[in-house]
């Protein structure tokens, strides 16, 4: 049994290459190299935490939902895999016509860039989703059963829920491009730069001096007692008297937010990830929830995951050292959007969505601090807070420099029209209606019906004959499902 | 399928006895979980809608007009758009100008400027008025007969507060700021209340149901175009690009037999070919070809609406359609496929008829004549509440309840995944909404029976939909997705209780809500 399995293995570190130059022109790959890469990718994933840590430099994406043309365009924008560091913070399947080439593209680039792409799992990543929003009906369109669906759900389950970044700058280097042309630095001042899919700067915005968050109400302990100072959202405590103090801070990424069962980043550790999306519980609201101009939590009317305002995002980010929340899950037309004091931010990857929103995209890029030879430091913008001073409303706030990428819908005319499908049964004459349940089943039918299937209309035809008559079916094989 | 060849072979909803007292009743929601679709597929509700349906659709086919001169070739009277040949009875007259009057609603309220997600907000004072103003809009232009229907004396509910509930169903859902083939569903109801009351001319057959497509459904969905577009309206619950449309269905159906084979009154329903110069399917992919056509065929009328919206190529965004205008065997065949679709993609789905309301006129009650609803995969594999809710109708009918999902700490197992024990292979999402096809499925193949009765009353042929075919939910069509809060008890969820809950449709995030994805199971 061994040796088939090394095989396997074998074939599939030569092939990666290949499936991903195929996959990045667009191309499905045959179903058993997506059988190879999908247990790959379950290998790799499995031994990631519930909360990746990433470090900066990195680049945040949100939603993709199958817009593989703008996935393209996203790194013409933001630079290639390994080139660029990613994070994306799921949702890449459904509703698009690409979920598919999508969803095996990052799987790829993960298993051949491991440390250079950060996958977490969006609500849409999950059997019961995919089966209403479309992924399933494209697997069982393009394959012609569900195996591809199967195979990618199961990846799925092994997805981190969340990732953490550290070591981010509160000052913005020079853009990756910038280096061709002679733009002046970027001044040490500036928080928010927002460039276009051109690479020009559109705005900068200058660090705010803005109220913080005021802290007192949630610091009950005793004066002098050792504040956390271990690596921010761990918990970890020592009397050492805090790290330096420079730097962006830490971010969480994660596809939706904050759940009322989660008062620390430690307790998104603490889950048991391995399973579909449950439909409701912690998980279940990292994934589904969502901010809201509200105070406290709210009922979603996703009728899934809950509404959080304001204060609970502060006091969480508070809590866990955090200078911002990145998250994804929500159109902004504008591709991005800071909430509540540039706590929390949406940042949304899909330009055009649906064909029809009119949104742009955007991407966020966080820098690497350096000023610190690299050392991570902790810091949430409340800067001497370890030594006990109480920051005053003047003072600049330190969250992470940040960088957004605005894109648009990439251009169409590259894509050809494909030859027409066989269209759902419902269209075909003679059409035994079995034959749009799934593969695996028709066998049974067969079994069951001695081969005959008998047709609406009281004829009779073997089931092996059953092809449309009026729609040639190449690439299908008997027995196959000709379902949309 | 043998039928006398001189009878018409196009049942019609029947109209009720005008000299016998009636009562009426405010509709209530009865399928309130997966299981109830089964009995509503048996329902006479079910029955009605189909024969209405499919009685519209026959009268859209071209008709065959018989020459007076002997040797001379019959030619084809179609029936397009704007036709001239076909006359507005005194009651679609009036149904266009309570439709022009919700137009004008919209005048009244223009869309949010104000910084928002997707859709608009203001979509919520559109319907408050017309909301506040049904009474008075259905005594103004619904037809005496149909307001003055007898009821017996001392009742509460007149004709006109059960139609209501169906009129105030078809114009989206003002919470979610979405709209789909439910609210589509509910306003071919309200016709077929009209219908039921005696509201149209009966006699006239054929003329009268055309009428009724061209002069009043088409005009609803430019109405309903028109609030999609104003508010931006989402989709109620989408396959994505792999649904057949976002919005609507039935202009597929009736714009399909538009360019239908023509018939004589004698003919079955064609089920394939095409008129004589119809267009190529194909050209729906055409721009130009669409253009030329939306303003006289109503499937070309909803592709236009696509083009209006989207950007992007067709068969990209629009695969299903796209693929559909490969089908060689003509209209005739599309249209079939569009009925057969109907039936399995709308009226089988529990997310769209869920919110469908049953009263006297659309009846819970079983019919008698109605084929056995086998266990399908749209019944068998249905979401199911927490907590088993039965109806009393048709509690003892029911399968027993389905595993239960809920209350226990999600985490602290596997999650509702309860393999059917009936199949080898079972998925772990059998128990979801999907294509897997429930333990009998198969032994008795509900689709190797021959047609055999007709849910519809009074009719004595095996129809169209007879034959309930068991398609996946993969054929994705717009299903709807739930318009309704969450029914979670939040308190049970929530580690504290004192937790401010907010109802949604409040003004603070007015004109902030974003195109969600809703999760299936919530209700």
């Amino acid at each position: 049994m061994e040796q088939p399995e090394k095989l396997e293995l074998l074939r599939s570190t030569e092939s990666l290459p290949r499936a991903i130059s195929e996959l990045r022109a667009c191309k499905i790959i045959p179903e058993p190299q997506v059988r190879e890469i999908c247990h790959k990718a379950r290998e790799l994933l499995i031994e990631e935490a519930n909360v990746v840590q990433v470090d900066a430099p990195v680049t945040i994406c949100g939603d993709i939902h199958g817009q593989f043309h703008d996935l393209m365009e996203l790194f013409r924008v933001g630079g290639d895999v390994p080139d660029t560091n990613y994070l994306f913070m799921g949702d890449f399947v459904d509703r698009g016509f690409y979920s598919l080439e999508s969803f095996l593209l990052l799987l790829c680039l993960k298993v051949r860039y491991p440390d250079r792409i950060t996958l977490i799992r969006g609500n849409h990543e999950s059997r019961q989703i995919t089966t209403v929003y479309g992924f399933y009906d494209e697997c069982l369109r393009k394959y012609g059963s569900a195996n591809v669906w199967r195979y990618c759900c199961e990846v799925f389950d092994y997805l981190a829920l969340g990732a953490i970044v550290l070591g981010t700058s509160s000052t913005l280097e020079p853009s990756f491009t910038d280096q061709s042309q002679a733009i002046e630095p970027v001044d040490d001042d500036v928080e928010i730069e927002i460039m276009n899919s051109r690479n020009e700067v559109t705005a900068r915005f200058p660090r705010s001096r803005r109220p913080l968050f005021e802290p007192e109400a949630l610091n009950s302990s005793p004066p002098g007692t050792p504040s956390k100072t271990g690596p921010s959202g761990t918990g970890a405590t020592s009397d050492a008297g805090g790290s330096l103090q420079s730097g962006g801070g830490s971010v969480l990424c994660v596809h939706g937010g904050l759940s009322p069962l989660i008062d620390s980043v430690d307790k998104i550790r603490l889950l048991d990830r391995k399973q579909e999306v449950p439909h409701e519980g912690a998980m279940c609201d990292l994934l589904w929830s969502d901010p809201d101009e509200i105070d406290g939590w709210g009922l979603s009317p996703r009728g899934a995951g809950f509404l959080f305002g304001s204060d609970i995002v502060k006091r969480f980010n508070y809590l866990n050292d955090l200078s911002l929340i990145a998250r994804a899950h929500q159109l902004v037309m504008e591709g991005f959007k800071e909430m509540f004091d540039s706590s929390i931010v949406t940042v949304w990857s899909a330009p055009n969505y649906c064909y029809r929103c009119g949104n742009v995209a955007a991407i966020l890029e966080l820098g690497e601090d350096t000023s610190n030879g690299g050392i991570i430091s902790r810091s949430n913008g409340d800067a001497e807070r370890s030594l006990q001073v109480l920051p005053t409303n003047d003072m600049p706030r330190s969250g992470p420099g940040r960088r957004y990428r605005v894109f648009e819908a990439a251009p169409q005319d590259p894509r050809g029209m494909p030859a027409k499908k066989p269209v759902a049964d419902y269209f075909l004459i003679n059409s035994p209606i079995a034959i749009s349940i799934r593969t695996d089943f028709r066998l049974k039918d067969k079994e069951k019906f001695g081969g005959i299937l008998e047709l609406e209309d009281g004829e009779q035809e073997s089931t092996g004959a059953s092809e449309p008559e009026e729609i040639p079916v190449p690439d299908i094989k008997k027995g196959d499902v000709f379902i949309i | 399928m043998a039928t006398a060849d001189d009878v018409p072979s196009a049942p019609s909803l029947e109209v009720w006895d005008q000299y016998k007292w009636h009562t009426f009743v405010e509709p209530l929601k009865k399928i309130n979980e997966g299981h109830d679709v089964s009995a509503f597929l048996t329902s006479k509700a079910y029955g009605d809608i189909m024969t209405f349906l499919l009685q519209l659709n026959r009268a859209m086919f071209p008709s065959y007009v018989q020459s007076s001169e002997p040797n001379q070739k019959r030619s084809a009277q179609t029936w397009e758009l704007g036709s001239s040949a076909v006359t507005f009875s005194e009651t679609i007259q009036c149904l266009r100008s309570l439709l022009e009057d919700l137009n004008q609603i919209i005048d009244e309220v223009p869309p949010d400027t104000g910084p928002r997600r997707f859709g608009n907000a203001s979509f919520r004072r559109w319907y408050e008025e017309v909301e506040e103003r049904t009474s008075d809009l259905l005594y103004r232009h619904l037809p005496p007969t149909v307001l003055e229907f007898p009821m017996i004396p001392g009742d509460e509910v007149t004709p006109a507060g059960e139609i209501k509930s169906y009129f105030l169903g078809s114009f989206g859902s003002s919470q979610r700021l979405d709209y789909g083939s439910g609210h589509e569903l509910s306003f071919l109801a309200f016709i077929g209340c009209m219908w039921k009351l005696g509201g149209f001319d009966a006699s006239n057959l054929g003329n009268e149901e055309r009428g009724i497509v061209l002069g009043v459904i088409d005009p609803y969905l430019q109405l309903v175009r028109r609030l999609i577009k104003t508010y931006t309206l989402e989709p109620a619950g989408s396959h994505g690009v792999w649904g057949l449309d976002d919005h609507s269905f039935i202009p597929y159906i009736f714009g399909s037999a538009q360019y239908g084979p023509s018939i004589l009154p004698k003919d079955q329903t064609p089920t394939e070919g095409s008129l004589e110069g119809a267009p190529d399917p194909a050209d729906v992919a055409k721009k130009t070809a669409v253009d030329r056509e939306r303003d006289k065929n109503m499937y070309f009328g909803a592709i236009g609406f696509i083009h209006d919206v989207k950007k992007g190529p067709f068969w990209e965004h629009s695969p299903m359609l796209y693929d559909i205008s490969g089908v060689r065997a003509g209209w005739g065949k599309i249209n079939k496929g569009m009925v057969k679709m109907y039936n399995a993609e709308v009226l089988s789905k529990f997310p769209v008829v869920q919110h469908f309301r049953f009263g006297s006129l659309f009846s819970w009650e079983q019919d008698p004549n109605a084929a056995p609803a086998p266990p399908s995969v749209h019944t068998s594999n249905q979401p199911v509440r927490d907590g088993p809710r039965p109806s009393l109708e048709n509690a003892s009918a029911r399968a027993p309840p389905p595993p239960q999902e809920g209350t226990k700490a999600p985490w602290a197992s596997k999650p509702i995944i309860v393999p059917d024990p009936g199949i080898g292979t079972a998925a772990p999402w059998a128990n979801k909404p999907s294509t897997m096809p429930g333990p009998d499925v198969g032994t008795a193949a509900p689709w190797a029976t021959k047609p055999t009765a007709m849910p519809g009353p009074g009719v004595g042929r095996a129809a169209l939909w007879a034959n309930r075919s068991e398609v996946s939910a993969n054929a994705g069509l717009p299903s709807t997705r739930f318009p309704q809060p969450s029914l979670r008890d939040p308190g049970a969820t929530l580690p504290r209780t004192q937790m401010p809950l907010r109802a949604k449709d409040g003004e603070t995030d007015a004109g902030n809500m974003p195109p969600p994805t809703e999760a299936p199971w919530a209700r």
